[in-house]
C-alpha cells in the first residue's frame, strides 16, 4: 500500500513538474528573443505559478531558486547572444548599425566610436571584440548548458553551474577594468554617460545572485 | 542556544524549501527576490531598447536609414557620409571591407588612451540636424 501511495505522488509530482516546465521553457524561449519578452513573460509567470503551487500540495517540485536560477542563466546568456551575435555576424545590418550605434551614443561609446571600421566590423573600442567573442563562443553556452543540468537536477549540472558562474564573474571584472581603462573611448561624447550603462547592464549580475545560493545549498539534493 | 538559533533561523526545516538549511533560510530569501528583479529587468528593458532608443534618436520622423547615417555624420564628423543600404552581404566578418574602412575625417585627440571629439547628442536632436541641413541644401 505505502509503495503505491509513494508511486502515486512520485508520478503526480513529475506530472506537475513537466506542466510546469512546459511552460517556463517556452516562456524563457519567447524571453530569450528579446523583442517577444512581454509575450513570453507571463507564459513564464504561469509555469512559476503551476510550480509554487505543486509545492505548496506537498509535490515534490524543482525548489523555486534552482527553477529560477536555472531559467534566468539561460536568459541572461541568450539575451547577450543575440545582442553580440548580431555585433559580430550582423554588423553591416541597418538594423545593427542604426540601433548598436544610437545605443553606443546614448550610453556607451564603445558601440559607436569607429564602428564599423574594424576589420571584422562592429566595435572597435580597445579590447571589446575580445570579449565579445570569449563570451558568445566560450561562457554564454556554458553556461546555458550548465544550467540545463542544473534544471534535471544532476549533480554536474550544479557544479558546473558554480564553475560558469565563476565565468560569469571574470567576465563582469575584466570587462568593466577593460572599460575603465578606457573611459575616454566608452564615455566621452555619451548623452547617458556612466550611470546609464550601469542602469542599463545591473539587470546581467545574475552570477552574483546565484554564487551564494549554489554554494550554501545542500547538494544532496542533486543527484547523479 | 540550539532553541534560539533555531528560533533566529524563524522557520522549522519543515517549512524551508528542499535543499534550503535555516542558517541560509533568509540568504535565500533574498536572493530569490533579487533574480525575479533580474528576470523582470531583462524582460522589459529588452523588450523596450529597440524601441526607445529609435525613437529618442527621431524614428518615425526619421527613417532608420536617416538616423544611421546621421549617425554616420556624427561620427566620422563628415556631412558628406551616407549608410550604404542594403551594405553587400560579403562585406565583414565574411571578408569584404567595413564601411569605414579607411576614413580620415572622425575627430579624435589620438594617443594611448584615445578620446574621441564628436559632439554630444541630445534627445531627437538629430531630427534638427537632419531637416537644418535638408534646408540649407534646397536651392
Amino acid at each position: 500500500m505505502v509503495s503505491l501511495t509513494l508511486d502515486a505522488h512520485q508520478d503526480e509530482s513529475r506530472r506537475a513538474q513537466r506542466e510546469a516546465d512546459r511552460w517556463l521553457i517556452a516562456g524563457t524561449i519567447l524571453m530569450g528573443t528579446l523583442v517577444l519578452g512581454p509575450v513570453g513573460l507571463p507564459v513564464f509567470c504561469r509555469g512559476v505559478y503551476l510550480l509554487r503551487r505543486a509545492q505548496q500540495v506537498g509535490l515534490s517540485v524543482r525548489p523555486m531558486m534552482v527553477t529560477l536560477i536555472g531559467y534566468v542563466v539561460i536568459l541572461d546568456a541568450a539575451i547577450n547572444s543575440i545582442g553580440w551575435g548580431l555585433d559580430v555576424f550582423a554588423n553591416h545590418a541597418l538594423i545593427t548599425r542604426t540601433i548598436f550605434t544610437a545605443w553606443g551614443n546614448l550610453m556607451d561609446g564603445g558601440y559607436f566610436w569607429h564602428y564599423n571600421e574594424l576589420w571584422i566590423g562592429g566595435a572597435g573600442a580597445p579590447g571589446e571584440k575580445a570579449w565579445i567573442i570569449v563570451c558568445i563562443v566560450v561562457v554564454f553556452p556554458m553556461r546555458i548548458a550548465a544550467a540545463i543540468g542544473l534544471l534535471q537536477m544532476k549533480r554536474w549540472g550544479h557544479q558546473w553551474t558554480i564553475v560558469t558562474c565563476w565565468f560569469g564573474v571574470i567576465s563582469w571584472m575584466g570587462y568593466i577594468l577593460n572599460m575603465t581603462m578606457y573611459a575616454d573611448v566608452r564615455y566621452a561624447g555619451v548623452a547617458l554617460p556612466v550611470i546609464g550603462w550601469w542602469l542599463y547592464n545591473i539587470f546581467y549580475i545574475t552570477p552574483f545572485l546565484a554564487i551564494p545560493y549554489l554554494h550554501t545549498v545542500n547538494r544532496e539534493i542533486f543527484s547523479d | 542556544m540550539i532553541e534560539n538559533a533555531s528560533k533566529e533561523g524563524s522557520a522549522s526545516s519543515a517549512d524551508l524549501p528542499l535543499g534550503t538549511t535555516p542558517a541560509f533560510a533568509r540568504m535565500h530569501k533574498w536572493l530569490k527576490r533579487g533574480l525575479f528583479v533580474c528576470l523582470f529587468g531583462l524582460v522589459i528593458e529588452g523588450a523596450l531598447t529597440v524601441p526607445v532608443i529609435a525613437v529618442w534618436y527621431g524614428w518615425p520622423t526619421l527613417s532608420l536609414t536617416e538616423i544611421c547615417s546621421e549617425l554616420m555624420k556624427v561620427r566620422y564628423s563628415d556631412d558628406t557620409l551616407e549608410c550604404t543600404q542594403p551594405y553587400p552581404l560579403s562585406g565583414p566578418p565574411f571578408g569584404g571591407a567595413p564601411e569605414a574602412a579607411g576614413q580620415q575625417t572622425a575627430k579624435d585627440q589620438w594617443g594611448i588612451q584615445p578620446v574621441p571629439q564628436y559632439p554630444h547628442v541630445g534627445f531627437r536632436e538629430l531630427v534638427r540636424i537632419h531637416n537644418e541641413r535638408q534646408a540649407a541644401n534646397k536651392p
